[in-house]
């Protein structure tokens, strides 16, 4: 058991290690002896970007996307806002500055008062939020390039059972617990290290980036959005507020006919069908059922809570402090008779492996303190998920998911029931 | 909000447009499946070869750096070979970045086309005949099992990654130890380098390491008793029981003698008075960064304390199988310690220290990165590290040749020599196989290894361009130990087998001179006393005979305990660990 786990944490090093695939091309430069001089290195200034301009499309994007999706009812409309978004906040502005990775800058400074947050990051958080309480997740629909690129990709969509996408629907939970811990503990900015799109964007990543994005998109041709419903943080908020809207898409422009039409219509699993009025169980026994769960939900949470802090030890990795330190332990030890780009810098640095061990056990203690937090939200959304499904819903139509809806308009045409005006008009005709 | 409008879609097939646009995605498919394969084959090729990592480049570069004077040709010859390999980098990248836009393009083909038959080939809403009230009720309740299941589940893989991957860096007392340790990263004072380390000449005269001055076996002083009796006490200056288990033997500068003891949970080292066996101090080792905790598994014919300590002038060194190692001076101060790496052994980290001038070497022979480490013996600064191949559980001799000092090293395939200074390979030979437990031994200019299951070889030393040349003089493949190291004079090789057999050699041809089988096997090694062997086996009785070329067994005194250790030989005594004990024995001892 011994051995296994020196494996298992050689191996673990050797992963995070591994994820920092950038490094690899690293080139030394050539060894001149002639009289040749390399050129003075310097940093070019910044690009001249218009933040204003951005913070105004994205406005723009999502005005006009909540109009052809709430008003025009048009999904050739919302495609075509799809590839605009795609080039214009993917290939042109290169994915950045995006309202996902914008959460971690609002984080961050929201947690240390010393980082001030500019305000066209602020707008890039807010606006999809406050579109998204006003008109469900237009931002979703064609605004996000990342979910944009895998729209387009998304060309036989099938819908997974409902379960399975219950259940997978909870990594986003954990991605956003995880990201805003990672964030917390100045581990960096998780949702843009790991973005698997970004690279297409860009035209460059990592290796294992570049892998992750098309293994990515080569399922999206059949799993619809896959990034979108099972890892995207910010779609976890955009949830929250869209179960509020105001005006939310619907998937029948007037009254529902129950003419089930539209029943596989989504493939992303966001048409709720409406619910029997009968249930197996007598009302007591529902009642009593959801009173256990209820019961156990604290329970449940102080268990997230002691899990976190047990693992703490696993999630203090995400740091680079930590994954430094016991990559110089581990070769202080002889498990590695090679060096890596970071050890090696390290031991041209002036710091001493006492003042490296101190800060990794200051960054430990700190996982050690956040952890039972993570834990807790995670065993919280769990007891959600519990509480909600015991919950016995008065649903007579097919009605969209409000949280998980993407406002993609895929099922408009589905529906046969004509609206107020078309009627008039043809009644005229 | 106005009332929204409707676009209703029209499911109508264009068989013979989707049948075309199918064909076009499945071509642009296959090509952009081909491009991918072909640039991960790439990426992986130029990833796996790093061009300036040639081992060809690489040697040129060392032979560069050690010719003297600037060879124009070499120099033109390596920069030629290096903008080869940028060529090759930077053609490779070029492939790369085409690739990358044949892709895509071949990806945006395939979507397009891929859309277009999807398009024209639709598939129209089929809705049930009725509401299946079952599969409603049933989806909710597999929900919720499978979100509780998850829910355990995370649970039990963040347990068993909490368990399995814990964390890796120093413990903070570790860490404490470290910043205090003296010498451990800083550079070393001006002190610390002026210590007075004792000459070749003045080691002798002591039993600083494992078999004596050079570990080859043979002790300087001549006056060892023959006699003694346990059961009487006749011969037997003292004995005080051993506090700590190991298989380590004693080791004797002046009037201190050193040994060192272990178990899982402490490691720690025993200095006595030579004159009366009184225990002057113990110390046990601090945890430093890096200890492992709990230790790691080694055979019990091993333990934890097998390695023999070393002594050079005021400094005692040890060394535990868990990679402690450690500097105290003679009154048990700490001087510098560390954890050098878990040695990753399957018996256990057995091999020996040994010291020449101000360098501590360390003979690491773990699995994955076998080296011979040399450390500077006042502060435990490396000095240099030379890469092995295999390992041994054998130790290092340390010997002066007609050539100069050489580090002689069994491994589990050759004999290798090493240039003290700088950790250069001197000269590598074949001969051993097996696990090799018995460290070489020296005679005149002859290098001398055997193991069982392997041969014994001797390798004759010669420097007939002022570089030393090794070559294999003859072998003997009879009779031969299994970890009593052998011992030689100037004319034999002394072998003792765990079998009982001692088998004597001739160093010139290797021809057998004699043989005697005794009762009892040897793990304790022979040494030579002047122009006599003494050899203990594995029952604590000592076989004392000539060096002459015949058999002559000269006394054959007891002990009555078991003896794995190797005695220490000085002026008039023997120093020998037993299993429990440590024993003084001294010609008139007892009387």
């Amino acid at each position: 058991m011994k051995g296994l786990k020196r494996f298992v944490s050689v191996l673990a090093v050797l992963v995070v290690f591994s994820c920092d695939g950038e490094a690899q091309f690293r080139f030394p430069m050539p060894e001149f002896e002639s009289d040749y001089r390399q050129p003075e290195m310097y940093t070019p200034p910044p690009g001249r970007t218009n933040d204003l301009m951005d913070v105004a499309v994205l406005a723009g994007a999502l005005g006009v996307g909540a109009w052809l999706v709430l008003k025009r009812r048009s999904r050739p409309g919302v495609f075509l806002l799809t590839v605009f978004s795609l080039i214009y906040f993917g290939f042109w502005r290169q994915g950045c500055v995006c309202p996902i990775g914008s959460m971690q800058n609002v984080a961050e400074g929201i947690l240390d008062a010393n980082v001030v947050v500019p305000m066209a990051i602020v707008a890039f958080f807010l606006l999809p939020l406050l579109f998204a309480l006003f008109f469900g997740r237009v931002f979703c629909a064609g605004v996000c390039p990342l979910g944009a690129l895998q729209e387009l990709v998304a060309v036989r969509p099938v819908a997974l059972p409902q379960a399975a996408d219950r259940v997978l629907g909870l990594i986003p939970y954990l991605y956003l617990g995880v990201t805003v811990l990672s964030v917390s503990t100045g581990a960096g900015f998780l949702i843009c290290r790991y973005d698997p799109f970004v690279g297409f964007f860009r035209q460059g990543a990592s290796f294992n980036l570049l892998m992750a994005g098309g293994i990515l998109l080569l399922l999206g041709l059949y799993i619809g959005r896959p990034y979108c419903r099972y890892l995207c943080p910010y779609g976890v908020l955009l949830g929250w507020m869209s179960r509020f809207a105001k005006w939310h898409a619907r998937i029948t422009p007037t009254e529902c006919i129950q003419c089930r039409l539209c029943e596989d219509a989504c493939p992303y699993g966001a048409i709720n069908t409406p619910a029997p009025e009968e249930a197996p169980i007598s009302p007591r026994e529902g009642t009593r059922r959801l009173g256990k769960t209820l019961f156990l939900a604290p329970v449940i949470v102080a268990l997230g809570a002691l899990t976190g802090m047990m693992a703490h030890d696993v999630l203090a990795r995400l740091h680079p402090t930590i994954q430094l330190a016991e990559r110089v332990a581990a070769e202080e030890r002889g498990y590695f008779s090679d060096v890596t780009l970071e050890s090696e810098a390290f031991r041209a640095s002036r710091t001493t492996l006492a003042e490296l061990y101190a800060a990794a056990h200051a960054v430990r203690a700190d996982f050690k303190r956040k952890s039972p937090w993570l834990g807790a939200f995670l065993g919280l959304v769990v007891a959600w998920k519990l509480v909600a499904l015991s919950i016995k819903r008065k649903r007579v139509d097919y009605e969209v998911d409000r949280v998980a809806c993407v406002s993609c308009a895929r099922c408009f045409p589905y529906c046969p029931v004509e609206d107020e005006d078309a009627k008039t008009q043809k009644h005229k005709a | 909000m106005p009332k929204p409008k409707n676009i209703k879609r029209e499911f109508v097939p264009h068989q013979a447009a989707g049948r075309v646009a199918m064909g076009v995605a499945t071509v642009a498919g296959v090509f952009s499946l081909i491009v991918c394969v072909l640039l991960v084959t790439n990426y992986l090729q130029v990833r796996a070869t790093a061009p300036l990592d040639n081992p060809e480049l690489l040697q040129l570069r060392k032979t560069l750096a050690e010719t003297p004077g600037m060879d124009e040709a070499l120099v033109k010859h390596i920069r030629a070979l290096d903008l080869l390999s940028r060529k090759a980098f930077f053609t490779s990248q070029a492939y790369l970045r085409m690739g990358g836009r044949l892709l895509l393009a071949g990806a945006a083909v395939f979507l397009v086309a891929f859309r277009l038959a999807a398009r024209w080939n639709p598939k129209p809403p089929a809705p049930q005949a009725g509401p299946d009230e079952g599969a409603y009720w049933s989806t909710i309740a597999r929900s919720k099992e499978l979100v509780s299941g998850i829910a355990v589940i995370l649970v039990l893989v963040s347990l068993t990654a909490a368990y399995l991957t814990p964390s890796g860096l120093p413990s903070p007392a570790q860490v404490s130890m470290l910043s205090q340790e003296r010498g451990s990263e800083a550079p070393p004072s001006a002190a610390s380098v002026a210590a007075d380390f004792p000459t070749w000449e003045e080691m002798q005269r002591q039993w600083p390491s494992f078999r004596g001055p050079g570990g080859i076996g043979v002790a300087h002083y001549t006056t060892a008793p023959t006699q003694w009796d346990a059961d009487t006490g006749t011969g037997i200056r003292w004995k005080v029981e051993v506090p700590s288990p190991g298989f380590n033997s004693p080791v004797v500068w002046d009037d201190r003698l050193f040994i060192s003891g272990a178990t899982e949970h402490v490691r720690e080292v025993y200095c006595y008075d030579t004159d009366t066996g009184a225990l002057l101090w113990r110390q046990a080792l601090p945890p430093f960064p890096g200890t492992p905790e709990p230790p790691p598994q080694v055979s019990e014919d091993t333990g934890y304390a097998a390695p023999t300590m070393a002594l050079h002038g005021e400094y005692a060194f040890v060394i535990f199988g868990t990679g402690d190692l450690a500097c105290f001076d003679f009154d048990g101060s700490l001087v510098w310690g560390r954890n050098i790496g878990v040695p990753d052994n399957h018996y256990g980290h057995s091999s020996s220290l040994i010291a020449l001038e101000d360098k501590l070497f360390v003979q690491f022979d773990d699995k994955r990165a076998p080296r011979l480490l040399a450390l500077d013996a006042a502060t435990g600064a490396e000095v240099w590290v030379a890469t092995r191949k295999d390992i041994s559980w054998a130790s290092p001799a340390c010997v002066r040749t007609p050539f100069g000092f050489e580090l002689i090293l069994a491994s589990e395939r050759d004999v290798d020599a090493y240039a003290p200074d700088t950790g250069t390979l001197l000269w590598t030979q074949p001969g051993l196989d097996g696990e090799v437990a018995p460290s070489p031994t020296f005679s005149g200019n002859t290098v001398f290894v055997a193991n069982e299951y392997a041969m014994a070889t001797a390798v004759r030393l010669s420097a007939p361009d002022n570089a030393v040349k090794s070559e294999i003089a003859w072998q003997w493949e009879d009779s031969l130990p299994e970890v009593a190291s052998p011992t030689s004079s100037d004319e034999y090789f002394y072998i003792a087998t765990s079998m009982g057999e001692v088998v004597c050699l001739d160093v010139e041809r290797g021809e057998m001179v004699w043989t005697y089988e005794f009762d009892q096997g040897f793990y304790s090694s022979p040494i030579r006393v002047g122009e006599r062997v003494y050899v203990t086996d594995t029952e604590g009785t000592t076989h004392i005979f000539g060096t002459g070329p015949a058999f002559e067994l000269i006394g054959a005194p007891q002990l009555s305990e078991p003896v794995f250790a190797t005695p220490a030989y000085l002026d008039g005594r023997i120093y020998v660990r037993t299993q429990q004990h440590l024993v003084c024995l001294e010609e008139n001892g007892g009387n």
